[in-house]
C-alpha cells in the first residue's frame, strides 16, 4: 500500500490538492483578510522570535558544503564572510571586512577586517582564518560542490583538482599559461611529458595571503570585477579552524560542537523539523541585532506552507511559496513580496544537429513564441526576450531580442528550405521527427511545455513532440547534449553580476549545453572584465549578450520573480533578487501603528 | 490432548525460526535489486540544474568511493548491509543512515500505531454493530461512511481536515510535529486512520455476517446462550480473521511512514526521508530505508501468522 502511494505522481497530487484547497479556502480567506488587507492571523509572536519556512531540508550546516539558496538563507544567520549580501540589492555590503581596496586591473582584492570580529566561542576572527577557510574549501578531499566559485583565485582550480604545475627540467622554470600568464597546471591523471616534471600544487599556492592579522589579500588569475560581489557567497564565509580540526569535517556541525561566525549561533538542529539560532553576544555587531531567535522550519509543499502562514504558525515563507491557483488571491494582499529575481527561464537549442544547426530555424522558433501568453499563465513571471533579467543590474543596457513575429518566422523557415513549389513555408516539409522539446517532469514545466507546443502549432503549424523526464535523468541527458532540438533550461545567478549569466556560454563545455560557442564572444567578455569603468564594462557585456541572442542558441522566455509572503509585523526583510536576507536587520514590530510604515532603510 | 498441544507448540517455534532465517537472505535480495535499479537510473546525487566541473565531480566520486569498479562497490554495500551499517547519507553530509532511521522511525511508528489503534476501535465497533443489526439504519449509515472513507484519498482528506479544524475552527495546528501527546498529532492520525477505519468496518461486517450464519453459531444459540455471549465469545474470534489478515501489511505500511500524510503535515518521519532520498538519488539512505521496511513487513506478517493460530483453532502450523 505504501509503495503505491510513493509512486503516485506528486505533481498531479499536488495540483489536485491545491485546486481543491483553493476552492474550499476562498471563503475562509476572505474572512481572514477583509479588515486588514493581510492573509490570515496577524498576531505577532512573543518577543523577538522569527519563524521562517526555509524550504527543503538543508543539505548541511557547513557553509562550504551546502550549495543551495535554502542553505544560504540559514548560513546568513550563522556565518559571515568578508562581505555579506546587501539586504535590498544583494550587492556587496560590509561584513567582517569594513573596507577593501581593489587594484587597477581587478586582479588583487585586499580586505581590512574589523578588529572586533569574533567566533561564537570568543576567539578573534583573523585574516589567517579566512586563508585557512579558503584552503579547506578547496581541498579535494572535502569535495565541496561549489568550490568552483573560487576558481577565479590564482591556482585555486589547480589545487582543487589535485593538479600539478609543470616545470621544465632543463631550465627549472615553471611553464605559464599563454592567456593568463599564471602557472600552467595539469590534472591529477596527466601522463608524464618528456623533459618536464610535475610539481603538485599545495594549499599555500592558492592566491590568498594574510598580510597581517587584520588584512587578507586575494590574487586572481585574471581580471574579475565581479569578485567582490561573489565574496558574499556562502563558500567564502569564515569557518572555525579549531572546531573543524577537533571534530572533523562532518561532526563539527553538530549543535554541541559547532562554532559559528555570524550574528546568531546554533542551539538546535533537528533534521526535517527545525533549526534554531539565537542571537550571539560575541558577534561584532551584536548591539544592532534585534531578533533574539530565528526558527527555521523545513517544508516542501507550498499549500502546507500557506496553511501554516495563514494560521499564524510562521511569520514568513521562502520564495516561490504561493501556489499558482492562489496567486490571484494573494497578490493584492499586503503580505505579498514581489520583485524581479536573478533568474531566468529559457529554451536551449542543440545547435549541433540538423535542422537546428541552421540559425534561421532557431530564430523562427524564437520569433513564433508569444511570451506574453506564457508569462500570463505563470502569473509571477515577466516576459523576457533578452538573456539578462532586467531591473536588477542598474545601468545595464537593454539589448535587442526577438519579438513575436510569426510572419517573419515562416519566411525564415521557407528560406531555410522548408517550402512548397510557390516558395511559401510548408510545415509538412519540416523534419519534425528530428526535433522535440525535452523537460523535467515538475510543475510548472509540464504546463509550460504544452503551452510552447501550442504556440509553435498555432504560429508555425508544426507539432513539436514534447518529452518529459525525471529531473535528474533530464539534467544528465541535457548536459551530454543528448536532447534533440529543444530543451528547457534556466539559470539562477551565483552572484550579483550579469557575468554569472553570460559566462555560461564562455566555454563550449560546462553549463553551455547548446553546442554553440564563438571565440569572439568569449573575448568580448574577457575584455569587458578588464574594463575599469562599470558602465563601459556593462556596455561591452551587452555586446556579448547581443551576439548570444543573435546566434539563436537560446530562446529566453521569462524572468522569475520572488513570490513570497511575510506578516505585517516582520520588518527589515526586503524582496531582494535572491530572497537571501541579512537577518541582523530583521525584527518583529509589536507596535501595530507602525505596521504600514515604509520599510526602514538598511543601516550603512 | 497434552501431547498434541506440546507438539503444536514445537511446530510453531520451528515455523517462527524458519521464517526468521529466511528474512535475512530476502532482505539482501531486496537490497541488491534496489541497488541495481538505482544504478540503472541516469544521474547522480550531485546532478542538478548547474553542472559541476569534471574535477569536482571526480573529487565527489573519490570521496564516496564511486570511482571503484561496480563489483567492489556492490561487495562493500552487501558487506555493510549484512553488518547492519548503511553508511552515511550522500545528500545530508555527516548524517549516518542508522541515525536517520533511529530518529525518523519513532515518529512514523507513533503516528501509524495511533492511527491503526483508532481504526481498530472505530472500525471493529461499527462493523460489529452493522453485522449484528444487519440491514438496519445503523448498518446503512456506517457502511455509507465507510464507502466514503475508502473512496476519499488521503491527499484530499488531509487538506479538508486542515481547512476545517486548523484554518476555520483553529483547533489544531495545520502542520508540523510537536510530539505524540500534542494537538499536532490529531490531524495526521485522523487523516491516516479514516481509510483503515472504513476498511476494517467493512471487513468486520462481512466476516461477522459469514460467521453468524455458520453452524457452530446456530449450535451456540440452540444451547440457549445470550446473544451477547454468542456474538462476543463465539462469533467474534472467527469474524475478525479478515481484519487480522489486513493488519500485517497495513501496520507495516503505517509504521514505516506514509509519504502523503507526512508531506502534507511536515512530519519528520520515514516517509518524508524515503521520498526525498529517492528524489535525491541518496543511495545509502534509500537502501537503508528499503531494508528497514522489508524487515518490518516480514516481521509484521510473521506476527499476523502467529495471531491467526492463537485466535482461530482451525489454523495450526
Amino acid at each position: 500500500m505504501r509503495l503505491s502511494f510513493a509512486s503516485v505522481n506528486f505533481g498531479a497530487v499536488k495540483s489536485a490538492a491545491t485546486l481543491l484547497m483553493l476552492g474550499l479556502a476562498l471563503q475562509g480567506c476572505v474572512a481572514g483578510q477583509a479588515d486588514s488587507g493581510y492573509f490570515g492571523k496577524t498576531d505577532p509572536p512573543r518577543g523577538q522570535t522569527m519563524r521562517y519556512i526555509s524550504g527543503p531540508e538543508p543539505q548541511s550546516l557547513d557553509p562550504q558544503i551546502g550549495t543551495g539558496l535554502v542553505e544560504a538563507r540559514i548560513y546568513m544567520a550563522l556565518y559571515e564572510g568578508l562581505v555579506i549580501y546587501d539586504p535590498k540589492t544583494m550587492g556587496p555590503y560590509p561584513g567582517i571586512a569594513d573596507k577593501w581596496d581593489i587594484n587597477s586591473d581587478f586582479t588583487q582584492f585586499t580586505f581590512h577586517l574589523r578588529p572586533t570580529a569574533r567566533f561564537s566561542d570568543g576567539n578573534p576572527i583573523t585574516s589567517e582564518d579566512f586563508v585557512w577557510s579558503l584552503r579547506r574549501g578547496l581541498n579535494p578531499k572535502l569535495a565541496a560542490e561549489y568550490a568552483y566559485i573560487a576558481y577565479p583565485i590564482l591556482n585555486a582550480e589547480g589545487y582543487n583538482s589535485g593538479g600539478s604545475f609543470v616545470r621544465n627540467k632543463a631550465t627549472g622554470q615553471f611553464e605559464l599559461d599563454p592567456a593568463t600568464h599564471a602557472r600552467r597546471f595539469v590534472p591529477a591523471d596527466a601522463k608524464p611529458e618528456p623533459g618536464k616534471e610535475y610539481v603538485l600544487i599545495r594549499p599555500e599556492d592558492v592566491g590568498a595571503e594574510a598580510l597581517d592579522p587584520l588584512t587578507v589579500r586575494y590574487t586572481l588569475t585574471q581580471s574579475a570585477p565581479y569578485f567582490l560581489g561573489m565574496m558574499a557567497h556562502q563558500f567564502f564565509m569564515v569557518v572555525p579552524r579549531k572546531a573543524i580540526e577537533k571534530y572533523g569535517n562532518s561532526d563539527w556541525i553538530h549543535p554541541k560542537n559547532i562554532v559559528t561566525s555570524g550574528p546568531f549561533h546554533l542551539t538546535e538542529a533537528v533534521p526535517y523539523d527545525r533549526i534554531v539560532a539565537v542571537r550571539d553576544p560575541m558577534y561584532w555587531d551584536a548591539a544592532n541585532v534585534r531578533l533574539q531567535e530565528i526558527r527555521f522550519y523545513p517544508a516542501e509543499d507550498t499549500t502546507t506552507m500557506m496553511n501554516l502562514y495563514k494560521a499564524g504558525a510562521v511569520d514568513a515563507l521562502e520564495n516561490h511559496c504561493v501556489p499558482l491557483p492562489w496567486n490571484d488571491f494573494i497578490r493584492p494582499l499586503k503580505d505579498y513580496m514581489d520583485a524581479p529575481e536573478e533568474g531566468n527561464f529559457y529554451v536551449q537549442i542543440n545547435t549541433t544537429r540538423p535542422p537546428m544547426n541552421d540559425i534561421r530555424v532557431r530564430k523562427a522558433f524564437s520569433l513564433s513564441i508569444d511570451r506574453e501568453v506564457l508569462a500570463k499563465f505563470r502569473r509571477v513571471a515577466k516576459p523576457l526576450n533578452v538573456f539578462i533579467p532586467g531591473g536588477i543590474y542598474p545601468g545595464y543596457p537593454t539589448v535587442k531580442g526577438d519579438s513575436f513575429d510569426p510572419k517573419r518566422a515562416k519566411e525564415l523557415l521557407a528560406e531555410a528550405g522548408f517550402r512548397d513549389a510557390a516558395g511559401n513555408f510548408d510545415p509538412a516539409k519540416f523534419p519534425i521527427e528530428k526535433v522535440e522539446y525535452t523537460y523535467n517532469n515538475a510543475d510548472p514545466w509540464r504546463q509550460v511545455a504544452e503551452l510552447l507546443q501550442s504556440q509553435w502549432k498555432q504560429n508555425l503549424g508544426i507539432t513539436v513532440p514534447i518529452k518529459n523526464m525525471e529531473t535528474r535523468t533530464f539534467f544528465t541527458s541535457r548536459n551530454k547534449l543528448e536532447y534533440q532540438g529543444l530543451s528547457r533550461s534556466g539559470w539562477f545567478g551565483d552572484y550579483m553580476d550579469p557575468y554569472t549569466f553570460l559566462s555560461l556560454f564562455q566555454t563550449p563545455t560546462g553549463n553551455n549545453g547548446t553546442g554553440w560557442w564563438e571565440k569572439s564572444y568569449s573575448d568580448k567578455l574577457d575584455d569587458a572584465n578588464r574594463t575599469r569603468d562599470p558602465m563601459e564594462r556593462f556596455r561591452k557585456m551587452a555586446e556579448a549578450e547581443q551576439q548570444l541572442l543573435d546566434s539563436g542558441a537560446v530562446i529566453p522566455i521569462w524572468v522569475t520573480s520572488t513570490d513570497w509572503v511575510k506578516k505585517p509585523y516582520v520588518k527589515g526583510m526586503y524582496p531582494n533578487p535572491g530572497s537571501i536576507f541579512a537577518w541582523k536587520f530583521v525584527y518583529i514590530e509589536h507596535d501595530r501603528t507602525k505596521w504600514n510604515d515604509p520599510e526602514p532603510a538598511a543601516k550603512p | 490432548m497434552e501431547r498434541s498441544r506440546a507438539g503444536s507448540e514445537t511446530l510453531m517455534l520451528k515455523f517462527i525460526v524458519r521464517r526468521l532465517l529466511t528474512t535475512f537472505p530476502l532482505v539482501l535480495i531486496v537490497v541488491s535489486l534496489t541497488w541495481g535499479l538505482i544504478r540503472l537510473a541516469p544521474g547522480n546525487f550531485y546532478t542538478s540544474e548547474k553542472r559541476l566541473p569534471p574535477a569536482i565531480e571526480q573529487n565527489l566520486r573519490v570521496k564516496y568511493g564511486l570511482d571503484k569498479p561496480w563489483y567492489v562497490q556492490y561487495g562493500r554495500m552487501i558487506a555493510n548491509t549484512a553488518r547492519g551499517d548503511f553508511g552515511t547519507s550522500l545528500k545530508y553530509e555527516g548524517q549516518s543512515v542508522n541515525m536517520i532511521l533511529w530518529r525518523a522511525f519513532p515518529v512514523s511508528a507513533i503516528v501509524g500505531l495511533m492511527a491503526y489503534t483508532l481504526s481498530l476501535l472505530v472500525g471493529i465497533t461499527s462493523g460489529l454493530f452493522a453485522a449484528v443489526r444487519h440491514n438496519s439504519k445503523w448498518d446503512y449509515t456506517s457502511m455509507t461512511f465507510s464507502m466514503v472513507g475508502i473512496s476519499v484519498p488521503t491527499f484530499v482528506l488531509g487538506p479538508i481536515f486542515v481547512l476545517l479544524f486548523s484554518l476555520t475552527l483553529y483547533w489544531f495546528p495545520p502542520a508540523r510535529w510537536d510530539g505524540f501527546a500534542t494537538r499536532s498529532a490529531v490531524l495526521p492520525v485522523l487523516t491516516l486512520s479514516v481509510i483503515y477505519m472504513a476498511y476494517i468496518a467493512r471487513l468486520t461486517r462481512s466476516g461477522m455476517l459469514e460467521v453468524l450464519r455458520s453452524d457452530y453459531i446456530r449450535t451456540a444459540r440452540a444451547k440457549g446462550l445470550s446473544e451477547t455471549a454468542v456474538v462476543l465469545r463465539h462469533a467474534f474470534r472467527g469474524g475478525i480473521i479478515p481484519v487480522v489478515s489486513l493488519t500485517g501489511p497495513a501496520l507495516a505500511g503505517l509504521i514505516t511512514g506514509t509519504v502523503v500524510v507526512e508531506r502534507i503535515f511536515v512530519l519528520p518521519g520515514l516517509g518524508t526521508y524515503f521520498l526525498n532520498a529517492n528524489l535525491n538519488r541518496d543511495e545509502p539512505l534509500i537502501l537503508g530505508i528499503v531494508a528497514f521496511i522489508s524487515i518490518t513487513i516480514l516481521i509484521c506478517n510473521l506476527i499476523v501468522d502467529i495471531v491467526y493460530a492463537v485466535i482461530d483453532p482451525r489454523i495450526r502450523y
